[in-house]
């Protein structure tokens, strides 16, 4: 034993600046952030009165419902339409097929400060759209469903880079059989098509809505702190100048921290399902 | 062979072309127009907000401090990661086994979060914020950086390299540096183009540890959006560029690598590269 750890040595030194990045930039800031959020802001006393706070003051209540809620239609909206864009890719050739997954790489990182700017000239208050289109007049870009709308842009292609491998997977020959038995086109989607699909939509589905909720930069820049939003609040709390207060902000993201984590095992368990029942 | 596209199809495809499109061309458009508000067209058009926009000097400190941050945050990720994942895949399969779930992190850990936790440990320290800056780049590529060299020691088939090399007399050392380093060169380069371009681009963990004091591309970028749209345009235009370089270089690469990927020359280069190793190897023997 003592000598297969001497063989290893050196190995270990190689992985040991690994180990340090991790400890530093990981592992101690979240130690960090979960005892201070048991600390008071005034004198660091131990304390639970940061997360009665979170939990009864309805300001905190309604920024969970707003993310929440942004983060659901985001990612509802943007897996149906990444299924249909999926749909229509494949009827393509291999060429087409491949020249736009490349785009669609590239339009997943157009994100933040300028996409919201980019609907800000297209919808905000004197919007260009709003100009061509005079009933679009009543739309309000600094609302949750402003922001619903920008998020699809990215929440799209993100939704197609996990879908898209696995519906290419699906045979050709299924709706041809499927058809020969009669079957109408939405029996086959029913039947064979969704149920196949399903681990995969599911684990894409708790992604783009983990992917929603921990948006930042995009919210930031369209709304600024408008609208009540988890990430938005969190960075008040930490580095506001005037309403600071980092142990209630560590609080709230121990909690945000929390659900995350509980979403991605549920993403993984359904990994694990697709892997056992192929596709 | 052509098949026939259904119209259904195609107008889907339209509409979301449409949808993809209007930001990037309205964004270019507002650029170079002189007043656009008002009316349907922009009223003009001018180089005018360029012209501003270049004769800015915090303009090229913004683009320069980005490219500071993202040059050092690679080179760090990138020294660490390589040797690391090497000894990791090919070592220790258990840990390399959860490194692949710790690659969901990245989604689960938002920067707004991290950012939270690093300000506690080390705002007021004596370890400098852009330091901080960067170890919390490193650990949201880790996900992307480990994935990408980890695969292109699979697409190489690393395990029988080391096996052949190991065989001829190589030590772990020199099969790293002029066997596996080689071969996976084009794969690291791309997944470091593209975390690279990531780093470019980064706004919530530059903003929330350093704000202000260090300004980047984006946060220049939100600075000027609040003072002048056209201006704010302007950089988007620039900054849209340098990222079509890099991903217009992803392209080639990837292609490069297909390309080398298809070629029997590959296997030919993988013996000459341990034919020297063999080489090498003996006449140091005979020296010593």
């Amino acid at each position: 034993m003592l000598a297969n750890m001497k063989k290893k040595l050196p190995f270990i030194a190689v992985v040991f600046p690994l180990v340090c990045m991790l400890a530093l930039f990981l592992c101690m800031p979240v130690i960090g952030m979960v005892l201070s959020s048991f600390q008071t802001d005034t004198n660091g006393a131990w304390t639970l009165s940061n997360y009665h706070e979170i939990f009864t003051n309805s300001f905190f209540y309604q920024a969970f419902y707003n993310s929440a809620l942004i983060g659901l239609f985001s990612s509802v909206l943007g897996l149906i339409l990444a299924i249909v864009l999926c749909n229509c890719l494949l009827k393509l050739s291999e060429k087409w097929q491949e020249k736009i997954t490349v785009v669609t790489n590239l339009v997943a990182n157009f994100a933040g400060v300028p996409l919201a700017f980019a609907f800000i000239i297209l919808l905000g208050n004197s919007g260009i759209l709003k100009l061509a289109f005079p009933h679009l007049m009543t739309f309000n870009l600094y609302s949750w469903r402003g922001l619903v709308l920008t998020y699809l842009y990215f929440q799209i292609p993100l939704g197609v880079i996990f879908i898209y491998p696995a519906m290419r997977k699906m045979k050709k020959e299924w709706i041809e059989v499927s058809d020969l038995f009669g079957a109408s086109r939405s029996f086959y989607w029913r039947k064979v098509g969704i149920p196949l699909l399903m681990p995969t939509l599911g684990s894409t589905f708790i992604i783009l809505f983990a992917n929603g909720l921990g948006t930042y930069e995009t919210a930031y820049a369209l709304v600024g702190s408008n609208i009540n939003l988890l990430t938005t609040r969190i960075s008040a709390l930490i580095a506001g100048d005037v309403y600071a207060r980092p142990n209630v902000g560590s609080a709230l993201a121990v909690v945000f921290f929390g659900m995350m984590v509980l979403a991605m095992i549920l993403s993984q368990l359904l990994v694990r399902r697709v892997r056992r029942t192929s596709l | 062979m052509k098949k026939k596209l259904p119209l259904s199809t195609k107008l889907i495809l339209l509409i979301f072309a449409i949808f993809y499109a209007t930001p990037f061309v309205s964004t270019t458009i507002y650029a170079f127009a002189t007043k656009w508000g008002k009316t349907i067209l922009p009223q003009g058009v001018t180089l005018e907000w360029i012209k501003q926009l270049f004769g800015d000097t915090n303009f090229y400190v913004a683009i320069g401090h980005s490219f500071l941050l993202a040059i050092v945050s690679l080179i760090v990720l990138l020294v660490v990661m390589l040797p690391a994942v090497y000894v990791v895949y090919h070592m220790f399969p258990k840990v390399d086994y959860t490194m692949q779930y710790f690659s969901l992190v990245s989604y689960a850990l938002p920067g707004v979060i991290l950012a939270t936790g690093l300000l506690k440990i080390y705002s007021g320290s004596q370890i400098p914020m852009f330091l901080v800056l960067v170890g919390a780049l490193f650990i949201t590529s880790l996900p992307l950086i480990y994935q990408g060299i980890r695969n292109s020691m699979v697409a190489i088939d690393s395990k029988s390299l080391i096996e052949a090399s190991k065989m001829l007399g190589a030590s772990s050392m020199t099969t790293f540096l002029k066997v596996i380093l080689p071969n996976i060169r084009f794969g690291v380069l791309l997944s470091s183009l593209m975390i690279f371009s990531g780093f470019l681009g980064e706004f919530v963990l530059t903003n929330l540890l350093i704000g202000g004091r260090f300004q980047t591309i984006r946060i220049y970028m939100l600075r000027r959006m609040n003072e002048n749209g056209h201006i704010a345009s302007s950089v988007m235009v620039v900054y849209f560029i340098i990222l079509f370089l890099v991903g217009f270089g992803m392209n080639q690469l990837s292609k490069k690598m297909k390309e080398s990927a298809n070629n029997t020359r590959k296997k030919r280069r993988f013996g000459r590269e341990s034919q020297k190793i063999v080489e090498k190897n003996t006449s140091t023997a005979k020296i010593s």
